[in-house]
């Protein structure tokens, strides 16, 4: 029962300052990372990793009939992180607010070209204009 | 006929009622008599209140390869939580990433949206845009640093949908998509 509680312990203490960590580098790469797109990155993944490991270790700490709920926590936010990120995507790609000198490639921009919809003709062409006033 | 039509219908919703009776009763933490009839009755309630049509017809789950593809997402998700750090850490605001297309096989709403959850949660990619007439991903990934990355993550979400197609696939679409061919053989114009 002892050495049961230190495993547990154990777990714990390893499992929530991890959880923290990711927590917090996920937002110090808000902070760091230039766009939209990559902060995303930064949010969907190592934010999400930080809770489900805060989960787990809290989870283990808990009554057994309390835990599953935890785990319901990391499965809801494991189905709708991935949904919200791609809404945001779609909306910031859409609106523009991506940077576009950080793509090494943007195939979706070339497809729009192809199609006779540019996603960023236009307003590069009105740039250009300013540009010789 | 009615009754057994009606029938068949009932038992296509039995997962989602037990999974919503499951549901409940998980938040109640509790397993009293009133808990137990009340969930049931809220689940029956539901269903016929909102019936959803089938997401996937003809669904063959195959439960090793479900188990196979929940390692591969944990995994995936402690890999890509430190990806995604450490190029916050490293790079910064002079990291770099592409936009690209990616092809699917699979065709129907369930799959799609499994690939690209899933896209998601491996490491360096993010579903930014879905096609869901020509089946095509458009997936943000990051870093990028040459045109070997960029075949490199492409592959990566084939790897991704693979797996999806082999847990819970469906007949004749999935012909020969044991085969290690990329999908451009089979590609559709237009």
């Amino acid at each position: 029962m002892n050495a049961l509680n230190t495993a547990r312990d154990a777990v714990t203490a390893v499992l929530l300052p991890a959880g923290a960590a990711f927590c917090l580098l996920g937002a110090l790469g808000l902070l760091r990372f230039p766009d939209t797109g990559s902060r995303l990155h930064a949010a969907a993944k190592a934010q999400t990793l930080g809770l489900l490991l805060v989960l787990v270790g809290t989870a283990v700490q808990m009554p057994l009939r309390h835990a599953p709920v935890l785990l319901l926590v990391a499965l809801f936010q494991l189905l709708t992180a991935p949904v919200t990120s791609q809404i945001i995507g779609r909306a910031a790609y859409r609106a523009q607010a991506l940077d576009h000198r950080l793509l090494l490639r943007d195939e979706l921009a070339e497809r729009l070209e192809r199609e006779g919809t540019p996603a960023y003709g236009q307003e590069r062409e009105a740039d250009e204009e300013d540009e010789g006033r | 006929m009615n009754g057994l039509e009606r029938a068949r219908r009932g038992v296509r919703h039995l997962p989602m009622i037990a999974w919503l009776w499951l549901l409940w009763i998980l938040l109640w933490g509790s397993v009293d008599l009133e808990v137990l009839l009340g969930g049931l009755a809220v689940a029956l309630a539901l269903v016929a209140a909102f019936p959803l049509p089938p997401a996937l017809p003809r669904a063959v789950p195959r439960p090793l390869r479900i188990g196979a593809l929940l390692v591969h997402l944990l995994t995936d998700l402690v890999r890509s939580g430190a990806t995604a750090a450490w190029q916050a850490l490293r790079h910064g605001p002079r990291t770099s990433a592409a936009i690209v297309e990616v092809e699917l096989r699979v065709d129907s709403d369930l799959l799609i949206t499994a690939v690209a959850e899933l896209t998601t949660m491996t490491p360096g990619t993010l579903v930014a845009e879905i096609d869901r007439r020509r089946r095509l991903l458009y997936v943000h990934t990051l870093p990028v640093h040459d045109e070997r990355d960029i075949h490199h993550r492409k592959s990566e979400v084939q790897m991704v949908e693979r797996r999806v197609a082999r847990a819970i696939g469906h007949g004749e679409s999935f012909e020969g998509f044991d085969g290690i061919d990329g999908p451009s053989s089979r590609r559709k114009g237009g």
